[in-house]
Formats: structure tokens, sequence, C-alpha cells
């Protein structure tokens, strides 16, 4: 199904520094006046794999209109089903001893300059991290409002320099198998493995997280580093990523190998497409309350402005 | 004989009382802060009545294979009397389960969408079959009935469990795991009750 993408989809060549994103954002600068008010996260909180670095909030991604989730929701309700299937399992197994840190990282692949080193080494060599808040959007039909830490993507493809081969990236988790529980079980081909197309990571919006409201990322958050795809269903930002692969052939993520009808490589969050057992038109608010209406779901997750061009003549039925 | 019947009395207060703890379990999560609940307490709820009703309901089914496999068992022929009172609070939590879906879902025209998938309709049929055996399920209807139709609209209560069943399961993300483990005891005293009486029937013939 996926040999078809390439007929059906030309990929830009090169979309980064695409006209129609620069001036999208200039318009999205100008409607939120730089307003910055609200969050003002404490330095004391820096540790783990943001130590010493100051992360300013990016204005360019403030999302003044809407109200952050708290931070024990963020850090409670989570799906990490290397360590449990329910939403609380994670935040209690993920802490029983499993190390996110020290951690190494590789970049590799279809690049002219590989790496391979600890992730604060990485964070200096990619010049720190910065604040941003993004909407996120779950598959499942609900969704937060999350202040990440870390740093766009596109400053790392640029330092490993991918060669003209390169058509798509692969991210791998990690396999710990003695810490992770559900990896003792295998209707679930270990480890967790996501995929972007190059154009889609070297997008301005695609964040490598390492932190959430000015603190180290949370273990059951997908600590130390983890993507951000805000326009994408939640599961495409996969969590702990140990390997970054530059590659020529789309890579067969996780959820499209265990349930291919449900769960496409693009994933991105389209309230016109349902999912076979409920509708995503409509999303649930995480800490909204009981009587809390359903909000509607926005094309992109709201992010059509960044990212409408990328998908331009992709018939999005087909390639959900 | 007086003694007697305050013994049956106290029994019966006793079992309503078991009857009740699952619902007044409801407001734990909420005293306690439980994030979880706080993230989405509409899914919870929703989530926590289906799996309370369903196990609450393989129990009541549990009932009459115990009986035939452990007929000198006390407790179980005690309970047993008060099966039917059983199988209307499964109704009632599922009654539940359906209130806090429709708050979840909140919006008409997406619950209706909703019912053309196989997950939403199997709850739905597996609720109505519920609905018409709670209520048969008083004194008098047993007797307008008559006992032997009655047993007989009983009888779907299996195909209940059937739907159940395959409710849950397409409900799990990952596999059948927890849908298995909730209806496996159900399989294997039914197994064994089928297994007891075709042993019997074979003894009786020499
Ligand atoms: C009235 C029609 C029904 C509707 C609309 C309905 C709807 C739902 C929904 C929306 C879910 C949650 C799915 C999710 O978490 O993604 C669910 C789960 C469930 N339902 Fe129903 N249901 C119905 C009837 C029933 C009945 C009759 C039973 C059993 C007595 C039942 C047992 C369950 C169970 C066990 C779960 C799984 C809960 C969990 O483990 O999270 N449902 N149902």
């Amino acid at each position: 199904m996926l040999i078809n993408i390439k007929n059906n989809w030309e990929l830009p060549e090169s979309m980064v520094t695409s006209e129609s994103v620069y001036r999208s954002r200039r318009t999205f600068l100008k409607s939120l006046g730089y307003g910055l008010g609200g969050i003002v996260f404490s330095p004391s909180y820096l540790n783990g794999a943001n130590i010493g670095f100051s992360t300013e909030l990016n204005p360019l991604y403030v999302l003044k209109e809407l109200d952050l989730t708290p931070y024990n929701l963020i850090t409670s309700y989570n799906n990490f089903f290397e360590f449990s299937t329910d939403k609380e399992g994670p935040k209690k197994l993920a802490n029983k001893g499993w190390n996110s840190e020290p951690w190494m990282i590789e970049v590799r692949g279809l690049v002219r300059n590989p790496i391979k080193m600890d992730v604060n080494d990485l964070i200096k060599k990619i010049g720190g991290i910065e604040q941003r808040v993004y909407r996120m959007r779950c598959v499942e039909a609900w969704s937060m409002v999350i202040p990440w830490n870390g740093f766009p993507l596109s400053k790392l493809i640029k330092l490993v320099d991918p060669t003209a081969d390169a058509k798509f990236v692969k991210f791998t988790s990690f396999i710990d198998p003695g810490q992770a529980p559900r990896q003792r079980r295998r209707n679930i081909h270990w480890p967790y493995v996501e995929g972007l197309t190059l154009s889609e990571a070297a997008n301005e919006l695609t964040f490598m997280g390492t932190g959430l409201y000015g603190r180290a990322m949370p273990n059951q958050n997908g600590a130390p580093i983890r993507l951000v795809v805000p326009w994408k269903y939640g599961f495409k930002s996969i969590k702990s990523i140990v390997k970054i692969d530059f590659v020529s052939k789309a890579p067969i993520n996780t959820w499209q190998a265990l349930q291919p009808r449900e769960y496409g490589f693009f994933a991105n969050v389209n309230p016109n497409v349902s999912h076979p057992r409920w509708s995503q038109a409509t999303e649930r608010i995480i800490g909204g309350g009981f009587f809390e209406s359903r909000k509607e779901t926005l094309m992109f997750n709201g992010y059509e402005k960044e990212v409408g061009h990328l998908y331009y003549g992709v018939d999005l039925r087909k390639f959900y | 004989m007086k003694g007697q019947l305050v013994n049956i009395f106290r029994f019966k207060l006793f079992i309503y009382t078991m009857l009740a703890l699952p619902g007044l379990y409801m407001f734990y999560p909420i005293l306690s802060h439980n994030p979880i609940f706080l993230a989405d307490p509409a899914k919870y709820l929703l989530e926590y009545f289906g799996k309370t009703a369903t196990l609450l309901f393989i129990f009541v089914l549990s009932l009459s294979p115990m009986r035939v496999i452990m007929p000198n068992f006390k407790i179980i022929a005690s309970i047993s009397r008060y099966r039917r009172m059983f199988g209307v609070s499964v109704f009632v939590y599922i009654v539940f389960h359906l209130i806090f879906y429709l708050i979840y879902e909140g919006i008409f025209s997406q619950i209706v969408e909703n019912l053309k998938t196989p997950f939403i309709l199997s709850g739905v049929f597996a609720f109505f079959i519920l609905f018409i055996l709670a209520s048969t399920s008083t004194d008098w209807a047993v007797k307008q009935i008559g006992y032997s139709r009655w047993k007989c609209i009983h009888r779907l209560a299996y195909l209940a469990a059937l739907l159940i069943f395959y409710h849950q399961a397409l409900q799990e993300k990952n596999g059948i795991v927890q849908t298995i483990y909730f209806f496996a005891p159900l399989a294997i005293l039914e197994f064994l009750r089928v297994g007891k009486y075709v042993l019997k029937k074979s003894f009786n013939k020499y």
C-alpha cells in the first residue's frame, strides 16, 4: 500500500524555508500580539535532560486562547504501551527502576554526519532548548494543551545533513523487557517504531521534546527525549527515542503494523475520517470536567496553515 | 421459625448492601482526586460501570453451573435464591454505563452515527436483552408468564453473554486479554457442567 505513495504524492524537495510557512508565521505572530502572559517557568525545575539550559518561551508557539492542561494530568493520564495499557499504569511502572539517564541516542543512515552521543551532549550541540505550547490530540478522541521543552527536529536534520536519497525518517524507541513489563508479551513487535516523511520531519513544528512545564521529561511521558508532532495523532509522537534512521523507504510504524485498517502511516488529525469505532469530528478535553461538552476537532489539529501545504493533492481519506 | 425469618432478612439486607457497594465505590475516585478520573470523569465512569456490570453478570451466570458442580456447597445455594436480584442489579449498573456513555459522547448526531458500528450495536442488543430479563424478574411476572416459558426467555442471557464478550473484546486496543480474563471462569464452569452431565449420562447407561 505504501509503495503507491510516491506515485500519488510528489515529495516537495525543500519545504523548510517555503514562503507560505514564513508568511503564515508572521500573521500568527501578529495575532498573538507577542503576549506571553501566564506561563513563567521556575528554573529550579531544570534537571535531567534539561540540565543547565535556559528555556525561553518561543513567542511563535503560544496558544493564548487555550488553557494549559494541568501538570498533574499530563503526567498521570498516559498511553505508554511498553509499561501498561491502562492510563494510570505508566506513571507507576515507568518509575520503578527504569533508567532514562544517562541515555545514548544515535542518528544514522543516509546522512553525511552520523552521530551517537548522550542526550545532554546532543542538546548542547544543538544549542539548547526552548519552550513551545502545542495542542495534543490523541486518536482516542481526547486532547490536551502541553507546554513542551525541547528543540525543533529541523536543527538536528541540519546537523546530520541527510543525503539526497533520504526520503523518510524512522524513529526507534528503547527495548528493555526487564523494566518494561509489556515488552515481555509478544503481541506487539517491540521496539516501538514511528516514521515521518523527510519534509514532515523538517517542518518547523516538528519538535524533539526533552521536558514539559520547564521540568525534565517525566519517565511516563517518554524521557529523556521524544518526538512531538502536534498535527498528527498522539501515537505518532514516539517516546524515549534511542535511534533515528534516515531512510529511502517508508518505515512501517508500530500501530500500522498492528491494525492497518485503523491506523495509517500519516495519522494526521482529520475530523472527516472516522476511526472504525468512533467519530474523530469532536474531542474530549482532558481536565475539562464532567459536563464539559466536546470541542470540534480541527483539521491538522489546528495547524493547517503550517502543514497543509505538505499534503496538497494527497487523498487524506486514503492516506489516513 | 421467627429466628429463621430474621436470618433471611439479614441475609437479604447483606446482599442488597453487597450489590450497592460497587455503585457507592463510584464516589471514591471523586473524593480521592484520582487524576485518571479528573482527566475525563464521564469516560472513567463509563468504563467503570461497563466492567462492574460485566463482572456481576458473569458471576450470576456462574451460579447455576457452580450449583451443578458443587451441589453440597451451601453458600452458592443460598446466593442462588437471590439470583434474580443480582440480575436486576446488572441491569441497573448497565443503565449507569449507558447514562455515562450519553454524557461522554454528548452530541446527539454523533450518538446516532455511532449506532452503525458493530461495537456500539452489540452493546445496544445486549442492553435490550438485559432490559427484557430485568423487567420480567418480579415474582408477579414469573407467575404471569409461567415458569417454563420464563426459563426459556431467560436463556437469552447466554446470547447477551456472547454479545458482551464481543463488545468488550472489540473495545480493547491490543489483543483481548482482559476480556478473556473476565470470561474464562464462566467458560471453565460451563465446560465442567457439561463434562459432569456427559459423565453422568454414560454412567447411567451401565
Ligand atoms: C447500551 C448500549 C451500550 C453502549 C452504547 C456501550 C458503549 C460503550 C463504550 C463507549 C465503551 C467504552 C469504550 C472505550 O473505552 O473505548 C464501552 C465499554 C464497555 N462496555 Fe459497553 N455499551 C453498551 C452496553 C454494554 C453492556 C450491556 C455491557 C455488559 C453488561 C457492556 C460492557 C462493557 C464493558 C465491559 C466495557 C469495557 C470497559 C473497559 O474495560 O474499559 N456495555 N461500552
